[in-house]
């Protein structure tokens, strides 16, 4: 008897459903960045509001990333539905310590994938995680990095403002 | 069942799975999937036996046993772009899900024994 389920579809049934709520996370995650932008520009922080437009529109390439790779497999990808995004913050070290939780949980959620690749065999989409592993490393330093500028400047007197302005600056360039 | 004995004699035609109500057979040659059924037999291709099952599967049947509403004891499987739609009593539909986890294990078992052969093959 012939594996059709094969020949129509690269990856697993498993495989497909955690894809589909990695792009459902990425999407989240934009919407995420763009509240914060919001916050950001509401409250007088435009280098941030800036550097979190740019956040959101890297998860929305994310989310595309994965959404294609789906599709391409033979699989369903699934456009997701976002609500109950937080549009308020108490303070702005908030936003940003809000901004890493965020970073971690798409990790996490990558290594799951990663994970059940192993576990089915499924080098194919190990392959193209390679990718997000490599770029999570960026995210979650340009993230780390920002929250360390509330302490090595201090939010005292004029801080804020300091912080805002050297939050465009931060870089990731390690080629390792 | 005689348009399935029909068919077993003039295309491949394999039994996946069968139940005392039903059965779904494989035909290698259409890649595609006869259910037979509430008295139907019906063609499904891959993408449709995908919906099929998610939408056999989404429904709730506890959640229409425990209904207390005066309704009819019906539910009416509608699958998206697809020819076929059943009209199922709630026994139906548990017999429909039955007959489904057991094919998609048997198209799994299947899967399984051809990654196994590809591999000592290779």
């Amino acid at each position: 008897m012939k594996d059709i389920m094969r020949i129509k579809c690269l990856v697993s049934t498993e495989m497909e459903t955690i894809l589909n709520q990695q792009i459902r996370k990425e999407a989240q995650s934009s919407a995420i960045y763009l509240a914060m932008a919001s916050w950001c520009d509401r409250n007088g922080f435009d280098g941030s509001s800036v550097y979190f437009f740019k956040q959101a529109e890297e998860e929305r390439q994310h989310q595309l990333k994965f959404f294609k790779y789906v599709l391409d497999m033979g699989a369903t990808a699934i456009s997701p539905d976002v609500s109950g995004i937080k549009i308020e913050y108490n303070s702005f070290r908030e936003v940003f310590e809000d901004a890493l939780d965020q970073e971690i949980s798409v990790t996490h959620s990558i290594k799951n994938i990663a994970a059940l690749c192993h576990k089915e065999q499924d080098y194919v989409t190990m392959e193209f995680l390679n990718w997000f592993l490599k770029e999570q490393r960026e995210e979650e330093y340009k993230a780390r990095r920002a929250l360390e500028l509330f302490e090595v400047i201090g939010e005292e007197g004029t801080g804020r403002w300091q912080i805002d302005k050297h939050v465009g600056d931060i870089r990731y360039d390690s080629e390792a | 069942m005689q348009a399935i004995d029909t068919l077993t004699t003039t295309t491949s035609i394999n039994e996946v799975f069968k139940t005392a109500s039903g059965a779904v057979y494989q035909c290698d040659k259409d890649n595609c999937w006869y259910i037979d059924f509430a008295g139907k037999l019906n063609r499904f291709d891959y993408r449709c036996l995908h919906k099929l099952r998610k939408a056999v599967y989404h429904i709730d049947v506890e959640a229409l046993l425990l209904n207390p509403k005066r309704s009819a004891d019906m539910e009416i499987v509608f699958i998206c772009a697809c020819d076929h739609t059943y009209i199922l009593t709630h026994l139906e539909i548990i017999a429909l899900k039955e007959l489904l986890q057991g094919t998609f294990t048997m198209l799994e078992l299947n899967h399984i024994l051809h990654e196994r052969l590809f591999r000592w093959a290779a």
